[in-house]
């Protein structure tokens, strides 16, 4: 929602609702609400890696996206308020874990570059965050998120550093998308 | 208001609801189905006889909580799904983010408890299980490993309304 209209406290289903009617989906306010996480892994270490883009060829535990991969289904959305980035523990993706790395990464919804540049710091949250003895590897999106609307694709392309010498790092990587979502609910139409 | 479009607006006692089921594991398994069947369980496997909440009942769900001791712990990836009547109120949920310290948990201030066995999450949004509807929910797990007579529970912690007399008569 543009700053110039918030006015009190917007939440995520305003906004998601605001969006949604922006875009002319008329039908999302009907949807079922729910909360959602998507995630994605890249298991070959690299320098760089483009996440969601291709999810469909994967499948559980590699992601959770299923055969839609990264565009959702009619009538179903996601308002991204954390995103957050860890290590694959090995190829299969099962498991995983955390590390000291920082991640640079661009979130790109369509042909448009919503998050540009953006830096999750190791630690980065410790103001406000407490995972016991663990540094955040979580980002909060100021506002109220962004809208990943039905139908349209996208990907995150991220970058993983050593935090504190800032040098290129090679390094699996695996990254979620948390938020408020839209699920389809048929009420009248079948 | 849910209780309400559905037409079930007799008042109720308000309280904080919490009700869970749990699973014995056969070897190897890694999906496993909750709120299905309540024969032979004792009251802390499940609170409930059946998969539906009373005529007079209804929660809304804020929290999931799981508790296991299944040998791969509930560190790995993860697949919940939950249903009400015909809905799923909740997809493809993985769990594991929140699951010991690793720095990704959903909440800002998470517990970081560093076993493997307990993991909860707050949810951002309600979800409604109303009257006389029947629920279930679906749990998958990445990792294997599980052997025989290992226990899981799923519990769905909230607030709601119980019946109450008082109010009806």
């Amino acid at each position: 929602m543009p700053a110039r209209n918030v006015k009190g406290n917007v939440q995520a289903q305003d906004k998601i609702l605001y969006v949604a009617n922006k875009l002319g989906l008329s039908s999302l306010k009907y949807m079922q609400a729910t909360t959602r996480v998507i995630y994605d892994q890249s298991t070959t270490a690299a320098t760089q890696h483009t996440l969601f883009e291709g999810a469909a060829a994967r499948s559980f535990p590699l992601t959770n996206l299923g055969a839609n991969g990264n565009t959702f289904q009619v009538d179903e959305a996601l308002l991204v308020e954390k995103i957050a980035f860890f290590v694959p523990d090995a190829d299969d993706g099962q498991n995983f874990a955390s590390s000291l790395n920082s991640y640079k990464f661009d979130l790109i919804i369509g042909n448009k570059t919503v998050m540009k540049d953006v830096v999750v710091e190791y630690a980065g949250q410790q103001a406000f965050y407490n995972d016991g003895t663990a540094g955040s590897q979580v980002i909060d999106l100021e506002g109220v998120g962004i809208l990943i609307p039905p139908q349209v694709e996208f990907k995150i392309n991220v970058k993983p550093f050593v935090t504190n010498t800032r040098g290129a790092a090679s390094a699996r990587v695996g990254c979620y998308l948390f938020g408020t979502g839209v699920l389809l609910n048929f009420n009248t139409s079948i | 208001m849910v209780n309400a479009k559905l037409g079930a607006t007799m008042p109720g006692q308000q309280t904080t609801r919490y009700i869970y089921d749990s699973v014995v594991a056969a070897a190897g398994q890694v999906n496993f189905n909750f709120f299905q069947t309540f024969a032979g369980k004792t009251d802390l496997q499940s609170n409930l006889t059946t998969n539906k909440l009373d005529s007079s009942e209804s929660m809304v769900i804020k929290s999931i909580y799981v508790a296991t001791n299944v040998t791969q712990g509930l560190t790995g990836h993860s697949n919940l799904n939950i249903t009400v009547g015909n809905q799923v109120v909740l997809k493809d949920f993985n769990l594991a983010f929140n699951a010991t310290n690793r720095g990704v948990s959903f909440d800002r201030l998470h517990s970081g408890i560093v076993t493997t066995d307990y993991v909860e999450v707050r949810l951002l949004t309600d979800i409604v299980i109303p009257p006389q509807v029947n629920f279930k929910a679906t749990l998958e797990l990445a990792e294997g490993g599980t052997l025989a007579a290992e226990s899981i529970t799923l519990g769905l912690k909230g607030y709601g309304t119980i019946f109450s007399a008082g109010s009806t008569f």
